[in-house]
């Protein structure tokens, strides 16, 4: 159940972002929407690290995030899929889930 | 620097200090405080994300903000140095760095920015 949750919350996580890029495009209720989202997602990330380790659960929510506003910036918005870019998101992505688990 | 980026870089700073708030605020001013650096962080995300692609501005945040809470927690909440958290903070910055670079080649086309 906490791992259902923990991936539940990096869901929420990356439709949290996807609605930072709808407001700034000034869409209707994005808002509210990344409100509603950020808040569920933190939510879900505490009731996970009741059982699950917090570093590991921080890494792992940080990892869907990051990977996943990163594909879905690609899929939806047509960003650039320059692998430089990719390769830069991969060592902050590898550095963050490090000093997590050595911290 | 180009302001998009400036405001993205803000952003990760503030998130170390509501971070740092979320675990140590307890009284009522610094909840405050807390929940203002919240929605300030999110407001220069939006702004930012009108001409940063999101997903470079996302890892770029969260690379900030863990890299900053860690040096926090050990600069001020006494945690106990690490060399390997040093050196992952250092590969991190270089994947920010490396980011911030190639997003200003892109932007300025005609002065090809060199090296990096």
């Amino acid at each position: 159940m906490t791992w259902l949750a923990l991936i539940a919350a990096g869901g929420f996580e990356v439709v949290g972002v996807l609605n930072v890029k709808r407001l700034g495009e000034k869409q209707k209720n994005a808002l509210y929407y990344m409100i509603f989202c950020f808040g569920l997602s933190f939510l879900l990330l505490s009731y996970a690290m009741t059982e699950i380790p917090m570093g590991m659960a921080y890494d792992i929510w940080t990892g869907i995030g990051t990977i996943g506003s990163a594909l879905l910036g690609m899929l939806l918005f047509s960003e650039p899929k320059d692998w430089k870019r990719l390769a830069c998101i991969g060592v902050i992505l590898f550095s963050a889930v490090g000093l997590k688990l050595v911290a | 620097m180009n302001r998009n980026w400036l405001f993205v870089l803000i952003a990760g700073v503030l998130e170390i200090f509501w971070v740092s708030g979320l675990k140590h605020a307890d009284n009522s001013l610094e909840w405050i405080v807390t929940i203002t650096a919240i929605a300030t962080s999110f407001c220069l995300l939006t702004y930012a994300s009108k001409s940063l692609p999101v997903g470079t501005l996302y890892a770029v945040f969260t690379g900030i903000g863990t890299a900053g809470t860690v040096l926090a927690e050990m600069v001020v909440f006494g945690e106990p140095f690490n060399m390997y958290k040093i050196i992952f903070i250092a590969t991190l910055l270089c994947g920010v760095v490396g980011l911030k670079i190639l997003s200003s080649s892109k932007e300025t086309t005609e002065m090809e920015v060199k090296g990096g």
